[in-house]
């Protein structure tokens, strides 16, 4: 892999452990599978990129892109809680939905950034550093900043009371704890985080696709199990971190994959890689428990 | 104090499965009194419970907390007066939440949570203090999953936290009824141990005839969701199992045989 490609894939890297984060929050916290992300990701790119076509504040574009994405999570939680709709089909609901929106709100199907102002054109330049190396700090910091927010609040008492939904949801009950208002706050900050990603993603590669969202999920999951099976830990600080480093050793582990000449990968392949990455870091903890029991057994034995 | 009055609940209300739980329970609990209740199964013991904590509507009737109507209140809103332990030992606490972090959760039970930090050491150290009380050992494994524990350990930790947060009402539902007999009669005496040191008002749903008499002050029958008999005073201090079922037969003219035989089982 050249530096160049190293850097790529440390910047996808970086953008998707927000990603990461907030599937981490859905899947890992309120115990809500929420497919929604396919779509508020490419709904915080396009929103984002429209603005910024439009002339608008590349920061005021970002926020309100995250914003979008949100209230793409409240509509699931909506679906979900008020029509007691399953919360997978609901999430899918929403985000079928959202492909059409995605494409209503670019007015066509990809907006291209690449003249326009974006995020990092403040800091192009900056200590003399070449863009590619910018791009990477600059996603870097937003990752790690976001990390370190999303593990202060899950240790506050309000994130502590958003566990407790997603782990019992009838003592959380009995404590005096609002399971709904939790959920809804839960999912919008987990697609305000992913509609960030978006955001972010749109301006560091120049542009917004309708078809950029597909399989955000997947690849979200998969630097959630990569990051907690290498780092087992009950703290919300090394769990978060660990979102962004599964996403980065995701990245590296798919462009090695795709890099290598050997096993004769097209980019087109990157969907089976992913799926078979997914499923092997899924089996690989349930096989060790497996091989350690048996060892055990063979000691008694 | 609780008051309900003519309370009525109907499950699958017009359908073939309509099952009328409760058919006008009147009953005055004053504050610091300790009632227990017992009844067969279907008798409308845990809907009576359920209904006052706020976890199932009645179809009819009222409840008051003191002078406070709090019929149209829901279970969360009524977490400020009341405090639970649940039959399962796994429903009243969080499995893959540490222990500490479960008694955090219960300290801050009835009140909107901040964005302060849900730990820190003086919290840990009112913990500590209180789980060895308990002489389980668990004084030492704050940092322990809480589905790490056994059944029993679990139990005790959720009675603790149930009084961490002051309240006036303590609703016990069959809270020894999963446990074995030693663990039973050790969760019993810490829970008679909280009831008397803070004086809640307490209800508690119990199988044993035994310990319905054993404990509290007064003690409810219900049957087929009426209160078929309430005994308190020395009326109830002469009582024993035998007297009980006589007037359980007695109270139902229908003749019907005792089939719970959990009931004849005194322990």
């Amino acid at each position: 892999m050249s530096v160049f490609a190293f850097l790529g894939t440390l910047e996808i890297g970086f953008i998707y452990g927000l990603v990461a984060i907030g599937v981490y929050i859905t899947f890992r916290i309120l115990d809500f599978p929420d497919l929604t992300v396919d779509g508020s990701f490419t709904l915080g790119a396009a929103v984002t990129a429209t603005l910024i076509v439009a002339g608008q504040n590349v920061f005021f574009a970002t926020l309100l892109g995250t914003l979008a994405a949100s209230c793409a999570g409240l509509l699931t939680a909506w679906l979900n809680l008020r029509f007691n709709i399953l919360h997978l089909l609901a999430s899918i609901l929403t985000m079928t939905a959202l492909y059409t929106i995605n494409l209503r709100v670019m007015g066509k199907p990809n907006v291209a950034l690449i003249m326009e102002p974006t995020i990092l054109t403040p800091f192009e330049g900056m200590f003399g550093l070449p863009d590619m190396v910018m791009k990477v700090i600059f996603v870097a910091i937003f990752a790690v900043i976001a990390a370190l927010l999303v593990a202060w609040f899950l240790n506050t008492q309000y994130g502590l009371a958003m566990r407790a939904v997603g782990s019992n949801k009838r003592m959380a009950q009995a404590n005096g704890i609002v399971v709904t208002e939790k959920v809804y706050i839960g999912l919008a900050l987990s697609n305000g985080l992913v509609g960030l990603a978006g955001a972010l993603f749109a301006q560091t590669n120049g542009f917004a696709d309708s078809t950029m969202g597909i399989g955000t999920i997947v690849v979200g999951l998969a630097a959630v199990i990569i990051g907690q099976s290498l780092f087992a830990s009950r703290s919300m600080w090394v769990i978060a971190l660990s979102c962004i480093v599964g996403s980065i050793l995701y990245r590296v582990a798919v462009s090695l994959a795709l890099n290598a000449d050997f096993l004769g990968f097209k980019a087109s392949d990157l969907n089976l890689i992913t799926a078979v990455l997914v499923a092997l870091a899924l089996v690989f903890p349930k096989l060790r428990s497996e091989w350690k029991a048996k060892q055990a057994e063979g000691n008694n034995g | 104090m609780i008051r309900c009055n003519n309370l009525h609940v109907t499950f699958n209300h017009g359908l073939p499965t309509e099952k009328l739980a409760l058919r006008g329970v009147d009953l005055t609990i004053p504050s610091g009194e300790f009632v227990t209740v017992i009844g067969s199964n279907g008798a409308g013991k845990s809907t009576l419970l359920n209904t006052i904590a706020g976890d199932i509507k009645s179809t009819r009737g009222e409840i008051f907390f003191g002078e406070r109507n709090v019929t149209k209140l829901p279970a969360t809103g009524r977490t400020k007066d009341i405090a639970r332990v649940f039959q399962d030992p796994l429903a009243g606490t969080c499995g893959d939440l540490t222990v500490e972090e479960n008694m955090s959760l219960a300290y801050g039970r009835g009140k909107r949570g901040t964005l302060a930090f849900a730990l820190n050491n003086k919290l840990r150290a009112v913990f500590k203090e209180q789980l060895s009380r308990l002489n389980l050992g668990l004084e030492d494994r704050l940092d322990s999953e809480m589905g790490l524990l056994s059944g029993g350990q679990r139990q005790s930790v959720s009675l603790l936290m149930s009084a961490l947060q002051p309240s006036s009402i303590l609703l016990l539902d069959e809270h020894t009824a999963a446990l074995d007999p030693k663990t039973a009669a050790l969760i019993m005496d810490i829970s008679s141990q909280i009831i008397a040191e803070k004086q809640l008002t307490v209800m508690m749903v119990t199988h044993s005839m035994r310990q319905a008499l054993d404990h509290g002050s007064r003690t409810v029958m219900l049957h087929e969701g009426k209160i078929i008999f309430d005994l308190e005073g020395k009326e109830r201090a002469n009582y024993e199992v035998k007297d009980l079922l006589n007037l359980f037969a007695q109270a139902r003219n229908d003749g019907e045989e005792l089939d719970d035989d959990k009931l004849l089982l005194g322990s």
